[in-house]
C-alpha cells in the first residue's frame, strides 16, 4: 500500500522542479539569448520493501536532466549599432573575471576605453582572443556579416578586428551562470566557427515559446491533481481495509 | 516551491518594463530625448546535479545536469543614441545636431552638462541659453542691434548688424562626444553629465571628424517610435499575465496537496 503513496510522491516532487523550470523560461521569455529549457525524467526501478520474485518491481520517477534547446530565436530590430545577433549556432566570447564566458546575448555597448563590451562590462573577445578596443575620433563602427569591426576615416575604411564566434562539440556541457553566460565544464575546447553569420543592430530574442509554456503549466499542475487524486483513494482504500478488517463478525 | 518566487521576478522585470516604455511615450514629444530599453538577464542557477561532475569511479560524468534557474533580473536600462528627425520650427535659434556630438551647457554649479535639445533662446544680456536660462558653452553673446543671426553647419555664429553689408562673426559653436554617449548619466530637462561609463568629453567644432552638422531653424525630434512602443507595451502586459498564470498554478498544486486527507 504504502508503495503507491510513495510512487505518486516522487512523481510531485518531479513535477514541483518541473514547474519551476517552466516558470523559469516564462520569467525569462523577455531575455535576449535565452534559451528554453526543459525537465527529462526517467523512471527508476527499485525493488519494492517486501519484494518477492512474483511481484514486479516499483517504478518511481525521477528528474534526470535538463534538455536545453538552443535552436535559433526570434531577431529584431533595434537599431542601436552595437547590438549583435547571431544566426545559425555558435557563441560570443566575453572575458570575466573568473575566465572566459559564452553568451548569445549580443546587446553590446562601448565602455569609458572604447573597448566593445556587454552589459556587465566584460570585454567582448575577438577571433584573436583579444578585447577589441575601437577609436572614438574615427567615424561609427561597422560590423560586418562575418564579425568584422571596421571603422572610417577620412574616406578610407579600416578593420580593427574580427568579433569571435566560438562553438562546442558537446552543447550540454554548458552550465549556465546567469546575466546570459554559459560556462564550459567538461574541458572541451571551443572551435572558433569560421562561416558564423551576425547582424549588426539585431538581436536575437528568447527562444521561449509562450503558448507551449502555458500549455505545460495546464499538464503539471493537471498531473499534479491526478497523483492527488490517485493517492487520497488510496488512503481511502486503506482506511477502508482497516475499517472493514476490524470488525468483530458475529 | 520555487515557482512562486520565480514568476515575481518575472512579474517585477515586466513592470520595469513597463515602466521604461510608459516614459518613453511621454516623451514622444520632447526635444532631443533618446528612447531607453530595459535590458533583461537571467539570474543565478542552482546546480541540483552539476553537468560534467563524475558520476562513477570510472570517470563517467553525467552528460547533462539539472540547473533550475531563480528567474529573471534587469541587467540595464539603457539608452538608443539614434538620430532623431528633424523638424523644421524657423526659429532662428533652434539648433539641431546632425549625427554625433552634444551641446555643452554650464550649470549653475559650475559643471558641465551635455545636451541634444538645441531648442535655445536668448537671456537679458544677449547670451544663447537653454530653455532653462543656463548659457550654452563656449557663451556666445548676440548684439542687441542684431537683426539676423545666421549659424553655419560648423557652428560659427555671424549676425547682421544695422548699415552693415558684411555679416560678423561673434562666436564659434563647439560639441561634446564620448566614447559611449550610452553611458551619459541622465539629470532630466534633457541634460546629461560625464560619467565613467561614459569616457571624458572630446571636444571639437562641428563638421569635423566625428562630430555631426549643425541646422539652424530645426530641432531633434525624440527617436521614439509609437508603433513600437505601443508593441512593446502589449507584449510587456502578455508576459505579466502569463507570469501570474505561474503563480496560479503553483498555488492550485499548494492547495491540492494541502486538501489531503490525513
Amino acid at each position: 500500500m504504502d508503495n503507491t503513496l510513495y510512487v505518486g510522491l516522487s512523481r510531485q516532487n518531479v513535477l514541483q522542479r518541473a514547474l519551476d523550470i517552466a516558470a523559469n523560461n516564462i520569467a525569462n521569455q523577455d531575455t535576449v539569448g535565452f534559451k528554453v529549457e526543459e525537465l527529462t525524467d526517467r523512471t527508476d526501478t527499485i525493488a519494492p520493501p517486501r519484494f518477492t520474485s512474483n511481484l514486479s518491481p516499483v517504478n518511481y520517477v525521477l528528474d534526470s536532466s535538463v534538455a536545453r534547446d538552443f535552436g535559433q530565436g526570434e531577431l529584431s530590430q533595434t537599431g542601436n549599432p552595437m547590438d549583435m545577433a547571431l544566426q545559425g549556432p555558435g557563441f560570443f566570447t566575453v572575458q570575466t573575471a573568473n575566465g572566459p564566458r559564452y553568451t548569445r546575448d549580443g546587446r553590446f555597448t562601448l565602455d569609458a576605453q572604447s573597448q566593445i563590451v556587454d552589459q556587465k562590462g566584460e570585454p567582448v573577445l575577438s577571433t584573436a582572443g583579444t578585447p577589441i578596443v575601437v577609436d572614438p575620433q574615427k567615424g561609427p563602427v561597422t560590423i560586418a556579416k562575418d564579425g568584422s569591426v571596421s571603422q572610417s576615416a577620412n574616406g578610407q575604411s579600416s578593420q580593427i578586428a574580427k568579433i569571435g564566434v566560438v562553438q562546442f562539440a558537446n552543447l550540454s556541457a554548458l552550465s549556465k551562470q546567469g546575466s546570459n553566460q554559459y560556462l564550459e565544464t567538461s574541458g572541451q575546447t571551443a572551435v572558433p566557427v569560421t562561416n558564423a553569420k551576425m547582424m549588426q543592430g539585431w538581436v536575437e530574442h528568447s527562444n521561449v515559446n509562450p503558448v507551449k509554456e502555458v500549455t505545460s503549466l495546464i499538464s503539471i499542475s493537471r498531473a499534479y491533481d491526478r497523483m492527488q487524486d490517485i493517492m487520497s483513494s488510496t488512503q481511502d482504500l486503506s482506511s477502508k481495509a482497516v475499517d472493514a478488517l476490524g470488525q468483530l463478525q458475529q | 516551491m520555487r515557482a512562486l518566487n520565480i514568476a515575481a521576478t518575472g512579474m517585477a522585470a515586466q513592470e520595469t518594463n513597463v515602466d521604461v516604455i510608459s516614459n518613453n511615450i511621454a516623451n514622444m514629444n520632447t526635444i532631443g530625448y533618446k528612447r531607453q530599453e530595459a535590458n533583461f538577464e537571467d539570474l543565478l542557477y542552482e546546480d541540483v546535479k552539476r553537468p560534467g561532475a563524475q558520476s562513477s569511479d570510472q570517470g563517467t560524468v553525467i552528460p547533462t545536469g539539472i540547473q533550475i534557474g531563480a528567474g529573471v533580473q534587469t541587467a540595464s536600462i539603457y539608452r538608443i543614441t539614434l538620430q532623431g528627425s528633424l523638424t523644421n520650427t524657423g526659429n532662428q535659434l533652434d539648433l539641431a545636431i546632425n549625427n554625433g556630438g552634444y551641446f555643452q551647457v554650464l550649470l549653475p554649479s559650475g559643471e558641465y552638462a551635455y545636451t541634444r535639445a538645441g531648442n535655445f533662446s536668448l537671456n537679458d544680456v544677449g547670451t544663447l541659453v537653454t530653455s532653462d536660462g543656463y548659457p550654452v558653452y563656449p557663451q556666445i553673446t548676440i548684439p542687441q542691434t542684431a537683426t539676423q543671426v545666421s549659424i553655419s553647419t560648423s557652428g560659427q555664429v555671424q549676425v547682421t548688424l544695422p548699415g552693415q553689408a558684411a555679416t560678423s562673426q561673434v562666436g564659434q559653436l563647439q560639441l561634446a562626444n564620448f566614447a559611449n554617449p550610452a553611458g551619459l548619466e541622465a539629470i532630466g530637462s534633457n541634460l546629461f553629465l560625464v560619467s565613467g561609463a561614459s569616457g571624458p568629453a572630446v571636444t571639437g567644432v562641428p563638421a569635423s571628424s566625428g562630430f555631426g552638422t549643425i541646422q539652424q531653424g530645426f530641432t531633434e525630434a525624440s527617436n521614439v517610435d509609437s508603433v513600437t512602443e505601443i508593441s512593446n507595451l502589449i507584449i510587456a502586459q502578455r508576459a505579466y499575465e502569463m507570469n501570474s498564470k505561474v503563480i496560479t498554478t503553483a498555488d492550485q498544486m499548494l492547495q491540492s496537496t494541502n486538501q489531503m486527507k490525513s
